[in-house]
């Protein structure tokens, strides 16, 4: 018996919905369809009334969740892709970003992005918006990369006061098992060493994670000895653990799956470069997609995208630096 | 809820005002008689009374915020309401406090007023002082208390509409949605937005009980109504949109106070969303720095260059509503309420940047130290 | 009666100044609170300022066609207590009488806290130029043998090692590079071998003649026939060292050239101030240098006695630091270990050090006798940082010690 990375997810908003009756769930096509990728399947006909259709608008689906809240809800607003948030993005970091420093009244919305890129689907249903979002004030960020972390995290990002952008990979839906829900118990804020090494740190968040992993794999037989962190939430950054892991290896690899221009990984880099030069022994590296939009061959998808052969390559150049 | 909608537009000549073409002379004539059935059906005299004291105080409020920002003490801008009180006041006027919600915009001091504002929110938050419902954060027109059913609005036009919805769904979830209302108030070019149209068309779909009023004061800032739009009235949406419409001619006082009233009233009964166009003149610039002359004569000297606090005053003394001694002393005291509510905040200390909690999050421990 | 300043408001987002039309008042009208008292212009608008509260114009600090600032003081109301209470408004701050005085107080506390305020209301943005020194050399590579990391200076600060403490580590690292993990692997591997702390002295030593190194350093050598000086030295009293000799003829050559002594910070040659001389003592596990003092100005048998004194003093680590301070060149006698030739290292404050070797017995054709005849020959050795001076000068500096050292009568 194993569980996958979207059952998680559901499993969590069912657990939400039964243990907290301010949550509900807002969304397109999430009602009696379950949702495009199955994620409320089966929660309408349990929680008539708190699990809902809405409309094709973006813009509306944030300011009803905001609302919501002000009326001391808890609304899941699922995003059916994370780059359609775009359409809602005004209303995400104008509105609910601002809502509790401009009047003191919380805004306790999660918004789920299935986020990243799958093979063939293109321009407009890959994209990785962790950055953007992370770049607002008033924003927490939320990149889980295993099927508890998936659980868990949601169901911590829901209970909590502040606008939660939780980011869902797609790719690891269906693709990432366990076998079952039990965590380690880090909270929110805290990054993971998911594989123990000495000769450089990877630190990567959501599906790059298990990318990271691979490429330490590959090297090992050469006698490298890669540590890789989880972010697990890119805001807020644990810059603390970043800082101890790269004080044990010295140097730094960056890995993200969104655009190259600025971004995660150079925030990580600037904040190494700043408080822990001293425990460089190269100059810290980043690895993100190609600066174009994703492509939808998936020729052009996999060579777009931070592999496990690029992650691994662009480690070797840091290794012989 | 067709039937009532074909009803409500009957009632209310919506269908016939909206036809521009026909000459002024009809519609004065045609608002007179419906004012004569609407008025008569009692409990108007005091509904109109209280919509224009919101007005008298609103307008003294908002003339000394002008003087205060022509003497260097108000920094930002300053945004009135002059011309649109007693669309605005209409609405606060028939909002109940604690129990409904009320989304205002730029030119809604009437409004807030009418709907129970303090003063004292108004002075302090335009004066800066740390004392205000915003600390200071947040200026002027963007105050706010969310949790007293004031929504502070953000300047991004249209974006209140599908927050006053979420609102009431979720007391709609909560099972106390009886009885509310949420009311907005925007303008002409909002209209325009894309958050306009997702959030009127989310309240349409979920049939919430949402007053939207449109002050078409026939310019967003400098852009006149033939850029905004292409239809023949604004009110002409509310069909596309599946919500009933009421058009108004917003000089008018008594025509504003019971058309909204009535769209207040349908909506609180259950009757769906409801959209008011009030027609009327911006009579100043956009904020205090612009003086507007951009506006020409003649709308200027048409019918909708009247200030609504003078054809408010004429109609309530002709009614015998209200006497002349009596508007003086509500002149007099709502001077008094002015002066001392921006005494009391001139006096505050404004915000220290060094005790400030840089935090935008509620959740303090995510306050990242590494920045 | 308490006055109240008009000032020119903030009219728009952008606005930094405006101009005045007209003023609708005079010195000595009487005002009430709100009232537009003058009429300005924006580049958006014509606006009224009003005034705060009720009371009389006292006066009026501007002129009408003229643009001020946001925030300028543009005259002064006075008011009544009752009304200054009324209106809550703030009066010009206490102790300040003249308005006048206010206005340019303001106008500071503005530039203070303005950044885009000048004179004229505005901030001029620079012009573009071109770049007129020419930048630091490029280097071409991104590391090398000699690179040293964040992390491995942040190492060597910790274990107090210099660039060539780590010299005999084989870099694995580009371009040859030293890598943390080399230096690691190098302090495990010398953690296997027998060692003994540095005494405080060595350190000091090792510390001196590192910073030292990092000049440009040549050495230069010339003969001296010692027999005369040997002689001369023989029928003295107590006996002279032989080093004071050459420090007395070093000091008196000096004194002849002193900018050959003469130390390069930055662009400036620093001279010396007098002519005190170290001599290099050899003590236990090191050298200590105590300085003798205007060496120019006394004989060889007046230095005798304090020069002494300040070698027992080194000998017995009791020498004063103050000794050891000021010199500005220094004298080794490098001959006493039976050196022939050498290149001694000056400290690292002076510029020039001058050593002699030990005596050696030579064959030397003599024409007065038509044979060879057995001389005592030394090498003097003297180094100098070539950045202040140069080989001739060096060499003609050395051929005077010599020449002087030939007349040990003179010293």
């Amino acid at each position: 018996m194993s569980v996958t990375y979207i059952e998680a997810i559901r499993e969590a908003q069912y657990k939400a919905l039964e243990t907290d009756e301010r949550v509900f769930l807002y969304g397109q096509d999430i009602g009696e369809f379950g949702g495009a990728f199955k994620a409320t399947k089966g929660l309408k006909e349990k929680w008539p009334d708190r699990v809902m259709d809405a409309p094709i608008s973006e813009d509306a689906m944030i300011g009803m969740a905001v609302g919501a809240a002000i009326e001391g809800m808890r609304p899941v607003v699922e995003m059916q892709f994370a780059d359609f948030s775009s359409v809602g993005f005004n209303q995400i970091v104008n509105n609910a970003a601002t809502h509790y420093y401009r009047t003191g009244v919380p805004i306790p919305i999660t918004v789920r992005m299935p986020s990243g890129g799958t093979p063939g689907s293109g321009p407009f249903h890959s994209q990785s918006i962790e950055a953007i979002y992370s770049h607002y004030p008033g924003c927490i960020v939320l990149t889980p990369a295993t099927v508890s972390d998936a659980y868990h995290m949601l169901l911590e990002g829901i209970a909590l006061d502040d606008p939660v952008i939780y980011c869902e990979h797609k790719l690891l839906y269906r693709w990432l098992k366990s076998d079952d829900f039990e965590g380690d118990g880090l909270p929110i804020g805290k990054a993971r060493i998911t594989r123990p090494g000495k000769h450089a740190t990877v630190v990567a968040y959501s599906a790059m994670v298990h990318e990271a992993v691979r490429a330490a794999e590959m090297l090992q037989s050469e006698g490298w000895e890669i540590e890789v962190v989880d972010l697990r939430s890119v805001k807020p950054l644990d810059t603390d653990t970043v800082i101890a892991s790269v004080a044990r290896t010295g140097r730094l690899l960056a890995v993200g799956e969104a655009f190259p221009w600025g971004g995660v990984t150079a925030e990580i880099v600037s904040r190494v470069v700043k408080e822990a030069f001293h425990l460089l022994d190269a100059p810290p590296m980043r690895l993100n997609a190609k600066d174009t939009p994703i492509p939808y061959h998936p020729k052009l998808w996999a060579a777009h995208r931070p592999t496990p052969e690029s992650i691994s390559h662009a480690l070797k150049e840091l290794l012989a630096y | 809820m067709n039937g009532l909608l074909m009803n409500e537009k009957n009632v209310c000549g919506t269908v016939k005002e909206r036809s521009r073409l026909a000459p002024q002379s009809v519609e004065m004539k045609y608002r007179d008689a419906y004012l004569t059935v609407i008025f008569t059906m009692g409990q108007t005299k005091e509904h109109a009374r209280k919509v224009y004291q919101a007005m008298v105080r609103s307008r003294l409020l908002e003339m000394k915020f002008s003087s205060l920002y022509k003497a260097g003490q108000i920094v930002g801008g300053v945004y009135l309401g002059k011309g649109q009180e007693a669309v605005s006041a209409s609405v606060g006027a028939r909002l109940e406090p604690g129990k409904d919600i009320f989304a205002p915009l730029i030119r809604d001091q009437a409004g807030r007023t009418a709907f129970g504002e303090d003063m004292l929110d108004a002075t302090r938050t335009y004066l800066g002082s740390a004392q205000g419902p915003m600390k200071a954060r947040d200026g002027n027109i963007h105050r706010g208390r969310p949790s007293e059913g004031v929504v502070a609005m953000i300047s991004h036009l249209g974006s209140s509409l599908s927050v006053v919805g979420g609102m009431l769904k979720a007391r709609e979830i909560q099972g106390k949605l009886a009885g509310c209302v949420g009311a907005t108030c925007i303008g002409d070019g909002a209209t325009s937005t894309g958050s306009f149209h997702e959030g009127l068309n989310y309240v349409a779909v979920e049939k919430l009980p949402v007053v939207v009023v449109v002050a078409n004061n026939q310019f967003a800032y400098s852009t006149p109504n033939s850029k905004q739009y292409a239809c023949v009235d604004l009110i002409d949406r509310a069909q596309g949109y599946g919500v009933a419409g009421h058009s108004v001619d917003g000089t008018d006082m008594l025509a504003c106070a019971e058309t909204i009233a009535k769209a207040v009233d349908t909506a609180r009964a259950g009757g769906g969303p409801q959209m008011v166009v009030a027609k009327l003149l911006r009579l100043g610039g956009h904020g205090e720095h612009d003086d507007g002359s951009y506006i020409p004569e003649e709308i200027r000297n048409s019918t909708y260059g009247r200030d609504c606090i003078e054809v408010g005053k004429q109609q309530l003394l002709e009614k015998g509503w209200l006497s002349e001694e009596e508007l003086t002393e509500w002149q007099e005291a709502a001077k008094m309420e002015v002066q001392e509510a921006v005494k009391t905040a001139q006096k505050e200390a404004g915000p220290n940047p060094y005790n400030e909690d840089w935090s935008a999050l509620a959740e303090s421990r995510f306050k990242e130290a590494h920045t | 009666m308490p006055k109240i300043p008009i000032v020119m408001p903030q009219l728009g987002e952008s606005i930094a100044e405006a101009t005045i039309l007209r003023f609708n008042v005079a010195v000595g009208d009487t005002v009430e609170a709100d009232q537009e008292i003058i009429e300005v212009e924006t580049n958006k608008a014509t606006m009224g300022v009003t005034t705060l509260c009720g009371g009389v114009v006292q006066e009026i600090l501007a002129k009408e066609g003229v643009s001020y600032a946001v925030g300028s003081i543009l005259g002064t109301v006075e008011a009544s207590e009752e009304e200054i209470e009324r209106t809550g408004v703030s009066t010009v701050s206490q102790g300040v009488s003249d308005a006048k005085e206010e206005q340019e107080r303001q106008v500071e506390e503005d530039e203070a806290n303005l950044h885009f305020k000048t004179e004229d209301g505005g901030y001029f943005e620079p012009k573009n130029v071109s770049p007129t020194v020419q930048g630091l050399p490029v280097p071409t590579g991104k590391a090398g043998a000699h690179y040293i990391s964040p992390r491995m200076r942040a190492r060597m600060n910790e274990l107090g090692l210099r660039a060539a403490d780590i010299s005999a580590i084989a870099g694995s690292g580009g371009g040859g590079r030293v890598t943390v993990e080399d230096l690691e692997g190098f302090l495990e591997y010398i953690s296997e071998w027998p060692a003994s702390p540095a005494s405080p002295m060595r350190l000091a030593v090792a510390d001196a003649m590192r910073r030292s190194w990092t000049r440009p350093l040549a050495t230069v050598g010339h003969p001296v026939v010692m027999d005369k000086l040997l002689d001369h030295r023989r029928e003295q009293y107590p006996k002279p060292g032989l080093t004071l000799y050459v420090l007395r003829a070093f000091a008196l050559a000096l004194a002849e050239h002193p900018s050959a002594a003469g130390f390069l910070i930055g662009e400036k040659i620093v001279h010396p101030r007098s002519f005190d001389i170290g001599c290099a003592v050899q003590v236990e596990d090191g050298v200590m240098v105590p300085v003798i003092r205007h060496v120019d100005t006394k004989s060889v048998s007046e230095l005798s006695e304090e020069y002494s004194e300040l070698v027992d003093q080194s000998r017995d680590r009791r020498l004063p630091e103050a000794a050891t301070k000021g010199g500005i060149a220094t004298v080794t006698n490098f001959g006493t270990f039976g050196l022939t030739w050498g290149t001694p290292i000056p400290l690292p404050n002076e510029t020039l050090i001058l050593g002699i070797s030990a005596g050696v017995k030579r064959p030397v054709w003599s024409d007065e006798v038509n044979a060879f005849i057995p001389v005592t020959e030394a090498e003097l050795a003297l180094t100098f940082d070539h950045r202040v001076i140069d080989g001739g000068d060096a060499g003609r500096l050395l051929k005077r010690v010599a020449e002087l050292l030939s007349k040990p009568e003179d010293l």
